[in-house]
């Protein structure tokens, strides 16, 4: 296969694959006794399993433990190599807050003529 | 898988939850374990006694390099909304510290990391990729509610518990004892 197709491939199903686990992950870490996470943990399952077979015959290995982490490696670097787009949008948007003018509310106004907390 | 191989997955897996874990509760009294189960992880994955094999090194290796700018872009964001006029008037110091940090994140970031043009491919497919595992997750939380038997109308609180209620907002709005 054409490497740079192999290489787009690669990312689409890494990052599909680490996005599901984060979620997954998100989900244990926010257990809760009003959550229903059944569904969304085997959907995010599903996800992670056909991104993980997708890579493997992208790549011509078979679909076992390597080719989960090896997908789960490229979401990691795939990750990465677009978390500073995401910090370009991120700064625009701190450029933004940076330079408004907090709008004038006469609660915050009564709060700020009291003195502060003890 | 070795066992330096697990550590990275299990540490990376222990960071996850942990900042899942700090997202909970109000904005004032986030989890207490978050944010030491996250930094918790964070050692796990990077520090190790033996180089862990492949692909995980690789893994660790790009992870280590992005912090160079990583870090002083995360300090740096932190820093400008503490500092910029979101809730609460303009504090000068946080937000150029902050945005000093910014700049030298920027910096950092094109002094090491080589952006070639034909990468735009794999960035856009990257997108696609989380994408979808969000849209996937959506429509399971949908599906998941939907199948949520709808539970009968909440009573109205008792005497016992409308006391408590005036008494919690009470507290929290630092009103005084009534005339």
């Amino acid at each position: 296969m054409n490497p740079n197709l192999e290489s787009v491939i690669s990312a689409f199903a890494g990052s599909a694959a680490l996005t599901s686990l984060f979620i997954i992950l998100a989900l244990i870490g926010t257990l809760n006794p009003y959550h229903r996470p059944a569904i969304p943990m085997l959907g995010a399952s599903t996800i992670i399993l056909a991104s993980t077979y997708l890579f493997a015959k992208t790549v011509g290995i078979p679909a076992d433990s390597v080719a989960l982490r090896m997908t789960m490696s490229e979401g990691v670097l795939a990750l990465l190599d677009i978390l500073p787009i995401v910090f370009l949008m991120s700064t625009f948007m701190f450029l933004k807050a940076s330079l408004r003018k907090r709008p004038e509310d006469p609660l915050l106004a009564l709060l700020e003529s009291e003195p502060g907390p003890k | 898988m070795s066992l330096w191989a697990a550590q990275v997955w299990l540490g990376m897996a222990i960071a996850v939850i942990g900042f899942g874990m700090h997202r909970t509760g109000p904005a004032f009294r986030r989890h207490p374990f978050g944010a030491p189960v996250a930094l918790l992880g964070l050692a796990v994955m990077l520090f190790r006694v033996e180089e862990p094999p492949q692909p995980e090194s690789e893994v660790v290796a790009a992870a280590i390099d992005a912090a160079m700018w990583l870090l002083p872009a995360l300090i740096g964001s932190a820093l400008v909304l503490m500092g910029a006029p979101l809730y609460w008037r303009t504090r000068l110091l946080p937000l150029l510290a902050g945005w000093a940090l910014i700049v030298v994140a920027w910096c950092q970031y094109y002094s090491t990391m080589s952006v070639v043009l034909s990468d735009t491919l794999r960035w856009v497919t990257a997108l696609l990729g989380v994408v979808l595992a969000f849209t996937v997750f959506a429509l399971c939380v949908r599906t998941a509610e939907r199948m949520t038997p709808q539970e009968p109308e909440t009573e109205g609180l008792s005497e016992k518990e409308r006391k408590y209620v005036e008494s919690v907002l009470r507290r929290h709005l630092e009103v005084a004892d009534e005339p």
